[in-house]
């Protein structure tokens, strides 16, 4: 009795236009649909059509990729929560992160699930370009790709590094008190790297000046650091994203023959 | 066969287990989200707070505590009200102008009488008045600002009015 109401709302639902309009193609199971479900949806566009069985098996993907993807979303949800009650202002940051973990409800939580996702997301993307570099992946049509996938890369870790400064606390301030002095001893732009001085680098305007806005880590340093976490890097992390998918789906998986 | 139909097979069970799991995990996300975005603490200014002794106030009304604590304090020939300086129209700040005796909203230009009672302009109801009680200890007038006398107002000729005897009563009022 129950199930024959619950077929016949169920018959009902899926016969409204508002229901054809929003699941355009149904189950049927035949090589067109499931290659027109994949044409005319935004999202699944960025995915290869069809790919090889062999190609997608765990035991050569690792799927370190996608699980990147996952994690670059966890991420993005989380830190949108956090921003929430964060102010990147020196004489607050560190009290915001305190009352998160004190007194704000699940603040623990998403604090511990941006903090941990972050950290996992740094190993699976390299994890994922030593897959791609062990199966060959990385070789002609696919080249263009894997230096998309070394920019990905990069921001992967400069999000990682940005977002090391907000807690405000000491291990913050002393990484990127040594992060940017390694930026310092960068060649050409770094007033302690090669041929800096020569180049008229000084204190005052090389590129570790240019990173915290200032001589030392302090207010500046910490507002750049933070819009850089959170607008820059993540837009650059998905134009480059949407660009990487587009390629894996214009140069086909590479998978064993 | 139709026993058959009502069983529930393989593929139903593990559909509602899968289904299940996912309805919870967007529950259970839901709800700490809900949770995490209702503070629990707020940096806000006290919505209880004390203005000192009643024998500080003489006759007449005190803009003492208008910048800091958004109220008024007036003394009547029976006692002591608080009133809450927010226009009711839009949510300004009325100004007390002692020549013409009224409150005159700069927004829109509505105009209270010193009990609250609307002269003139477009607020639809009287001026609020705040809860207060005096503090055993050390006799000082303690106003709860989110408790607050909010009267039907009867239209008059001289605009909107209540009879003031029933606005005076507890605990919206101090007999000293």
């Amino acid at each position: 009795m129950g199930s024959s109401n619950w077929a016949k709302i169920s018959t009902w639902v899926k016969s409204t236009q508002f229901y054809k309009a929003i699941f355009r193609h149904g189950y049927e199971d035949t090589p067109r649909n499931r290659a027109l479900t994949t044409f005319s949806n935004v999202l699944y566009h960025l995915h290869p059509v069809k790919s090889r069985w062999e190609s997608i098996k765990l035991r050569y993907t690792w799927c370190m990729g996608g699980t990147s993807l996952l994690l670059f979303i966890i991420l993005t949800l989380t830190g949108v929560l956090l921003m929430f009650y964060y102010v990147p202002d020196v004489r607050r940051a560190y009290q915001d992160i305190k009352d998160m973990m004190a007194v704000v409800s699940y603040g623990t939580t998403f604090r511990n699930i941006h903090r941990l996702a972050a950290q996992l997301m740094v190993a699976t993307v390299w994890i994922h370009m030593t897959r791609v570099f062990l199966t060959g992946s990385y070789k002609s049509p696919r080249e263009f790709n894997w230096i998309i996938g070394v920019v990905l890369l990069m921001l992967t870790l400069l999000l990682s590094w940005t977002g090391y400064l907000l807690p405000w606390d000491q291990l913050a301030l002393w990484a990127i008190t040594v992060g940017t002095k390694m930026a310092a001893a960068t060649p050409l732009f770094g007033v302690e790297g090669p041929f800096g001085l020569q180049l008229g680098m000084r204190p005052d305007n090389d590129v570790k000046f240019m990173l915290l806005g200032g001589t030392e880590v302090g207010q500046n340093a910490l507002l750049r650091f933070y819009v850089l976490h959170c607008v820059v890097l993540p837009l650059m992390v998905v134009v480059f994203l949407a660009v990487h998918f587009w390629r894996v789906r214009k140069d086909g998986f590479s998978g064993p023959l | 066969m139709s026993d058959v139909d009502e069983e529930i097979t393989r593929r139903d069970f593990f559909s509602i287990v899968g289904w299940g799991g996912v309805a919870a995990t967007l529950g259970g996300s839901a709800f700490s989200f809900y949770r995490f975005y209702s503070p629990n603490v707020l940096y806000e200014s006290q919505k209880v707070f004390k203005i000192g002794k009643p024998s500080e106030y003489p006759p007449g009304l005190s803009e003492k505590w208008k910048k800091e604590r958004q109220v008024w304090v007036v003394r009547n020939e029976s006692g002591i009200y608080v009133m809450i300086s927010i226009c009711r129209h839009l949510g300004c700040t009325p100004n007390w102008f002692q020549d013409k005796q009224a409150f005159l909203c700069p927004c829109h230009g509505s105009i209270f009488s010193i009990e609250g009672n609307v002269l003139g302009g477009p607020s639809p109801r009287l001026l609020w008045r705040a809860a207060v009680k005096i503090d055993p200890t050390d006799g000082q007038i303690v106003v709860d600002f989110n408790h607050r006398q909010d009267p039907d107002p009867m239209s008059t000729e001289q605009g909107l009015r209540v009879d003031e005897a029933s606005r005076e009563v507890e605990p919206f009022f101090l007999k000293v």
